[in-house]
């Protein structure tokens, strides 16, 4: 095979954690800074069952079936990761928010809303580790 | 009932704009405009089917925010919860608001698209206003 496929990455994005907000921006920076030639971005919510016909979430469901992807988790919830095996199949890596976070208890972000300059910090230590992951599965 | 509150979920959409004008809005309602008559959740829980959470929205108004026609929001909430009592779309406010060009750029959003976010909290606003009013009458 010449080209590898592309990583779909999939942050749960939600709206009420601050690891949340930080899985989205981290996210963002992977797939427009750190590895756009190798990311896709793909919304989590599109993953839920059903409806499939009004809703149009069969494309990202197809695409995480036949590609490697990975999840960004802002709690314990797993949501993403959740919702990714039950409708496309287990994710090639899960990336815990909250593990980064404790490793850095200096960067603070400011809010779920603002993350601040701090919390910027954090977002990008969490896009390296995620891009770190990225290389690891394009070397795989 | 002084504990009433009016859930809001905002898709949790991270490829374009338009998720974020959401999201920012939701985050004007329940942090500002409308405090301590609104609540914020985090979709995908939802999505994967958390019980207390569905319950809850089953048991309260519900307020969802979508920002493209794939109304993932929309269309999540109406599977898992059975309804949906007022509905908005980010781009319907673009759309009237020609004037305010959102900028592409997410983190951070820019300021046309800051005053979008406001102008739709605000309509988010009276439609918690309305809805804790039609509680009320259904109260009597
Ligand atoms: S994993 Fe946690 S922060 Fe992320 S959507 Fe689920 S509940 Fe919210
Ligand atoms: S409604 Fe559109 S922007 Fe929002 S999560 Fe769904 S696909 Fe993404």
């Amino acid at each position: 095979m010449s080209v590898k496929p592309k990583i779909g990455i999939i942050a749960c994005s939600g709206e009420n954690e601050i690891g949340g907000t930080l899985s989205r921006a981290a996210a963002r920076i992977v797939v427009e800074k750190l590895r756009p030639d190798n990311t896709v971005i793909l919304c989590q919510p599109l993953f839920m069952a059903g409806g499939l016909e009004r809703h149009g979430g069969q494309e990202e469901r197809d695409f995480a079936k036949t590609h490697p992807t990975i999840t960004i988790e802002g709690c314990q919830e797993e949501c993403a990761k959740i919702a990714v095996s039950n409708y496309s199949g287990p994710p090639a890596a899960t990336i815990h928010v909250q593990e980064i976070m404790e490793k850095y208890p200096e960067l603070q972000p400011e809010s779920k809303r603002e993350l601040g300059v701090a919390g910027m910090k954090l977002a990008k230590k969490i896009a390296e580790k995620i891009a770190q992951k990225v290389d690891e599965l394009y070397n795989i | 009932m002084s504990d009433e509150k009016v859930y809001i979920l905002p898709c949790s959409g991270i490829g374009k704009v338009f998720g974020s004008i959401g999201r920012e809005a939701a985050y004007i309602v329940v942090d500002e405009l409308a405090k301590d008559k609104t609540k914020l959740e985090c979709l995908p829980l939802v999505v994967k089917g958390k019980k207390e959470i569905i319950e809850t929205l089953k048991a309260n108004k519900v307020i969802v925010i979508d920002g493209c026609p794939m109304r993932c929001s929309y269309n999540d909430i109406t599977e898992a919860v059975g309804k949906v009592d007022a509905q908005f779309m980010s781009t319907d406010i673009v759309k009237e608001r020609r004037d305010l060009k959102p900028e592409k750029q997410i983190i951070p959003m820019g300021e046309n698209a800051k005053k979008l976010s406001l102008i739709l909290a605000e309509k988010i606003a009276s439609k918690v206003n309305e809805l804790l009013e039609e509680n009320r009458g259904g109260d009597e």
